[in-house]
C-alpha cells in the first residue's frame, strides 16, 4: 500500500510539475499567478505524499519495499529509523523534491502578492523554470531513483532484486541490515542533512530568477534584488548545514577532526563560496550598477555547483567515507548539470546585449573596490576546492588510476587566501562608497588594529607562539574590532550630533544604529562568526596534542594536564547494537571532573565496530578519547586535544545567526511599512 | 580607478599565477590508491620508498605485534601482500576488516605508517558494486 501511495505521490509531482511549466510560459505575457495556484498545490501535495509514505513504511517496518528492505531494520530506534527516510540515495532524492516544492510554494506566495497589482512577469517565468527543475528531480524519482520499487526476490536480510510496479508479486524479507551504521550513530544526522538540502535546494530560487529575467529579457536590478533575497536564505541554511556537518564528523567519526576536503564535504563548500561572494556582488551593482554580468554568472554557477555536488556524492564516482551511495543515477545528474550550463550560458550569451556596460569605478580603494577583491578570493577559493575535488576524476578518467588528493595540497592553497579574506572582511567595511580617502581609511583602523595586535601579544604570553596560531589570533580580532569600533564609532557620532545627554545615549545609538540598518549589521555579524571559525581552526589545527596508550583496569596517565583513571569496562545491549566500551575518569588537579565513556558500537552481526569518541568540552578546548581497542585484559586508547574547537561551532552558528537577522529585519520592516 | 584596459592583463596574470600554483601544488600532493593485484602488477612503478596507499581486506588469522608494531596480511582475493604497520592502529583494527594502508614497498613487504578502516559492508570496488 505504501508503495501505491508512493508511487502516486511521485507521479502526482511530475504532473503537478509539468502542469505549472505549461500554465507559467503561458502567463508569462501578463505576469498573471492565479492560475498558478492549483499546480504549485498539487506539487506540493505529491511531494508530501510521497515522503510521508516513504516514513509511514520505515516506521511500520513494511519490508516489501526495497529501500526499507536495504536501509531498514526493525531494530532501528527512533529518531534513525526516520531519518533513514533520507539517508540513502532514493529516500534523499524524495526529501530533495519535497523541499523544492516547499520553496516553490513559498516562491508562488511571494510572486502571487506582487502580480495582483500590475502583473508580475519575472516571478511567473521564475516559477516556470523552477516547474522545469522539478520536472527533473519528480522525474528521477519516477525513473532511476524510484524509492518504492517493490522487493521482490528477498533474501534474509535485505532485498536481492526489486520491480518498479506496485502490483508487483512482494516478497518481504523478515528483517534488514539497517542504515550504515555511521548514520545512527549521532542525533545530528537527523538534523544536518535537511538543514544542508535546504541550503543546496534554495539556491534554485535565486536561480529561477535569473534565468527568468533573462528569457523575458528584463536585465535591471529586480531579478538581482529577489536573486539576492533569496541567496540570503539558502546562504543562511547552508552555513547552518556545514557547521553541523563539521559536527557531526568530529563527533562520530572518531578520527579528531572535522574537515577532511572529502569530496562530501567540498560538495557543500563550493556553493557557499561562490553564493558568498554573490551576497556581495549584488550590493556593487545596487549601489553602482557595476558588475551586472558578473552577477548571473554567480548566481547559476552557484547551483550548477550544487548540481555538481549531487552528481559528485549521489553517484558513486568518487568513493569516500560517504559512499554510501552508489547507483546508476549519475549519468542522469551528468546529463542534468551539462543541460543547465550549456542551457544558462546560451541563454546568457543570447541576452548579453542586454547586460549594460558595467559603469567606470572611481576608485578601487572604496567599498565597491573591497567587495571586488572579495570576489576575487572568493572565485579562486571556489576554483581550487573545485580542482582538487574533480582532479582524481580527470586522471582516473585518463589514466585508470586511482589517486587521491591530499590535505597539503588544500591547506597550502586555502590557507593564504583564507588571511587575505579576513584582511578584506576588516578593511573593507570600513570603506566608503566611491572613492576612499587611504589616510581616513587608515585612521579609522588604528584602534582595531591596535587590538588585534594586542590580542597577537597575549596570545604569544599566554597561548602560543606558533606564527598560524597568532596570525589568526591577530587576523579574526582585527575584523571583529573592526566591526564593533565601526559601530562604536557611528553611534557616538551620532549621540554627538543629537546633543542627547550624556550618559547612556551611546548605548541607545548602538541600539538604533543596529535597528536602522539591520542587514548591514547582520553582515558584520557574520563577519564576526566567520573570524570566530578562522580562530578556531588556527588553534586545532596547531596545537592540538595526540597520544595513544595501553590501559588495564585501574591504570592512571597523565595527558595535556589531564589525569585519565581507566576504571573498568562496560558492555550493553541494545535493541539495534551491542556497545563495549571504557568508563574513564577525568580529573584536573586531583579534581574529578567528569567521566567519559567511549566505546566500540557494533551492528547487527558486523564484525567491524564503529567507534564513537567521548568527549569533555571546556573552555580551553576539548579532550576527546577513542578507543582504538578493546579486549578481556585492557584497551587500547588514543587521546586527543582539540584546543578551541568550540570556537568553530559557535562562530559558524553565528554566522548563519547574521543571515537570519538579516533575513527577520528586512521581513519586520516591510511589516511595518505596510508592505 | 585605472584604465580599464589594465583590469583584464592583471585578471589574467592572476588567473595564470593561481593555475601555476594549483599545478604544481597538486602534483606534489598525489596519493595512488592500488589493490594488492595492482600493487604487484605495477611493482616496477612504485619503488622502494615510492608511497601508495594499499587497499583489502585483513586475512584473519595473520594479524601479529611485536613491540608496537603490527603485521598482517591484506588481500583483494587475487594476491595477498604482508604488511607491517609502524604508525597509530585506526579505531576497532581487527581481522577480517577492510583497510587502507599507507606507506611504500620494501621488498616483498609494505611498510604502512599510517591506515583507515574502511566501513563498507562489502569490500569490493565500485564497479563491481554497481553492477550487482
Amino acid at each position: 500500500m505504501f508503495a501505491l501511495l508512493g508511487i502516486a505521490g511521485i507521479l502526482t509531482g511530475l504532473a503537478g510539475s509539468i502542469w505549472l511549466v505549461i500554465a507559467a510560459v503561458r502567463a508569462t505575457g501578463v505576469g498573471e499567478a492565479a492560475g498558478l495556484r492549483r499546480p504549485v498545490q498539487t506539487i506540493l501535495g505529491g511531494a508530501v505524499l510521497a515522503m510521508l509514505a516513504l516514513e509511514a513504511a520505515l516506521l511500520a517496518d513494511d519490508f516489501s519495499l526495497e529501500y526499507v528492505a536495504n536501509h531498514h531494520a526493525r531494530a532501528t530506534p527512533f529518531p534513525f529509523n526516520f531519518a533513514t527516510g533520507w539517508a540513502a540515495l532514493e529516500g534523499s532524492i524524495v526529501l530533495w523534491g519535497l523541499i523544492l516544492a516547499v520553496y516553490t510554494w513559498v516562491t508562488f506566495k511571494s510572486v502571487s502578492r506582487t502580480a495582483r497589482n500590475e502583473g508580475d512577469r519575472l516571478g511567473v517565468a521564475a516559477l516556470a523554470v523552477m516547474g522545469l527543475v522539478a520536472v527533473f528531480f519528480f522525474g528521477l524519482q519516477a525513473t532511476v531513483a524510484n524509492p518504492f520499487q517493490v522487493c521482490v526476490e528477498a533474501a534474509a536480510n535485505g532485498c536481492l532484486d526489486a520491480s518498479p510496479f506496485p502490483w508487483a508479486a512482494a516478497q518481504a524479507p523478515p528483517d534488514g541490515p539497517g542504515p550504515n551504521p555511521l548514520l545512527q550513530n549521532h542525533i545530528l544526522m537527523a538534523i544536518h542533512p535537511p538543514m544542508l538540502y535546504l541550503g543546496f535546494i534554495g539556491l534554485t530560487v535565486p536561480f529561477a530568477y535569473a534565468i527568468s529575467a533573462l528569457a523575458i529579457k528584463e536585465a535591471g536590478v529586480e531579478w538581482l534584488r529577489r536573486s539576492r533575497r533569496s541567496t540570503l536564505v539558502a546562504w543562511t541554511f547552508l552555513t547552518a548545514g556545514i557547521v553541523l556537518g563539521a559536527w557531526w564528523a568530529y563527533e562520530v567519526l572518531s578520527w579528531g577532526g572535522y574537515w577532511g576536503w572529502d569530496p562530501v564535504e567540498n560538495a557543500s563548500l563550493m556553493p557557499w563560496l561562490v553564493a558568498t561572494a554573490f551576497l556581495h556582488s549584488a550590493l556593487v551593482q545596487m549601489r553602482r550598477g557595476a558588475l551586472q554580468a558578473w552577477n548571473f554568472v554567480l548566481v547559476i554557477g552557484a547551483f550548477s555547483l550544487t548540481i555538481l555536488g549531487t552528481f559528485l556524492t549521489r553517484s558513486g564516482v568518487i568513493g569516500s567515507v560517504h559512499s554510501f551511495t552508489q547507483s546508476a543515477i549519475g549519468p542522469v545528474l551528468l546529463g542534468f548539470l551539462f543541460l543547465v550550463v550549456a542551457g544558462s550560458f546560451w541563454l546568457f550569451s543570447t541576452r548579453s546585449h542586454l547586460v549594460a556596460d558595467s559603469p567606470r569605478l572611481d576608485s578601487l580603494v572604496s567599498r565597491e573596490g573591497s567587495f571586488l577583491l572579495n570576489n576575487l578570493l572568493l572565485t579562486i577559493f571556489a576554483f581550487v576546492v573545485l580542482t582538487g575535488t574533480l582532479y582524481p576524476l580527470v586522471i582516473e578518467a585518463i589514466t585508470g588510476d586511482r589517486v587521491s588528493v591530499g590535505r597539503p595540497f588544500f591547506v597550502r592553497m586555502i590557507v593564504p587566501l583564507a588571511f587575505a579574506l579576513l584582511l578584506a572582511m576588516g578593511v573593507g567595511p570600513q570603506t566608503p562608497w566611491r572613492e576612499a580617502d587611504p589616510g581616513r581609511v587608515a585612521a579609522s583602523l588604528r584602534v582595531p588594529i591596535q587590538v588585534a595586535l594586542a590580542a597577537g601579544v597575549l596570545t604569544v604570553l599566554f597561548a602560543s607562539r606558533i606564527g598560524y596560531v597568532v596570525g589568526a589570533v591577530v587576523a579574526g580580532t582585527f575584523v571583529i574590532a573592526s566591526g564593533v569600533s565601526l559601530l562604536i564609532g557611528r553611534a557616538s557620532r551620532a549621540a554627538r550630533a543629537r546633543a542627547t545627554g550624556p550618559s547612556g545615549s551611546v548605548g541607545r545609538e548602538i541600539r538604533r544604529q543596529l535597528t536602522a540598518e539591520p542587514s548591514f549589521w547582520a553582515g558584520q555579524l557574520s563577519h564576526a562568526g566567520v573570524a570566530l571559525v578562522a580562530i578556531g581552526i588556527g588553534f586545532t589545527a596547531n596545537l592540538a596534542q595526540h597520544g595513544e596508550v595501553a590501559m588495564e583496569p585501574g591504570d592512571h596517565i597523565e595527558f595535556a594536564g589531564y589525569n585519565l583513571h581507566y576504571r573498568s569496562p562496560f558492555l550493553l545491549t541494545e535493541p539495534n547494537r551491542r556497545v563495549q566500551g571504557a568508563t574513564i575518569e577525568v580529573s584536573v588537579d586531583g579534581e574529578v571532573v567528569t567521566e567519559l565513556r567511549p566505546r566500540a558500537n557494533f551492528y547487527g552481526g558486523d564484525t567491524a565496530g564503529i567507534s564513537t569518541p567521548a568527549v569533555h568540552t571546556a573552555f580551553t578546548g576539548d579532550l576527546y578519547l577513542t578507543l582504538l581497542n578493546i579486549d578481556a585484559t585492557g584497551i587500547l586508547l588514543r587521546m586527543d586535544t582539540s584546543p578551541g574547537i568550540w570556537l568553530l561551532w559557535v562562530g559558524g552558528l553565528i554566522a548563519a545567526g547574521g543571515g537570519a537577522w538579516s533575513l527577520t529585519a528586512r521581513r519586520r520592516a516591510l511589516v511595518t511599512a505596510g508592505v | 580607478m585605472p584604465s580599464r584596459k589594465l583590469i583584464w592583463p592583471a585578471l589574467a596574470l592572476v588567473a595564470a599565477a593561481v593555475m601555476v600554483l594549483i599545478a604544481t601544488n597538486l602534483g606534489n600532493s598525489l596519493t595512488y590508491y592500488l589493490t594488492p593485484q595492482e600493487a604487484v602488477d605495477r611493482r616496477t612503478e612504485f619503488p622502494d620508498g615510492q608511497r601508495f596507499r594499499l587497499g583489502g581486506l585483513v586475512v584473519v588469522g595473520s594479524l601479529t605485534e611485536s613491540g608496537g608494531v603490527k603485521t598482517f596480511d591484506v588481500t583483494d582475493g587475487a594476491e595477498t601482500i604482508q604488511v607491517q604497520l609502524t604508525g597509530a592502529v585506526p579505531p576497532l583494527f581487527a581481522e577480517d576488516v577492510g583497510v587502507v594502508v599507507e606507506g611504500a614497498w620494501s621488498g616483498s613487504r609494505f611498510e604502512a605508517d599510517t591506515a583507515l578502516v574502511r566501513h563498507d559492508e562489502s569490500y569490493e570496488a565500485p564497479a563491481t558494486t554497481q553492477a550487482s
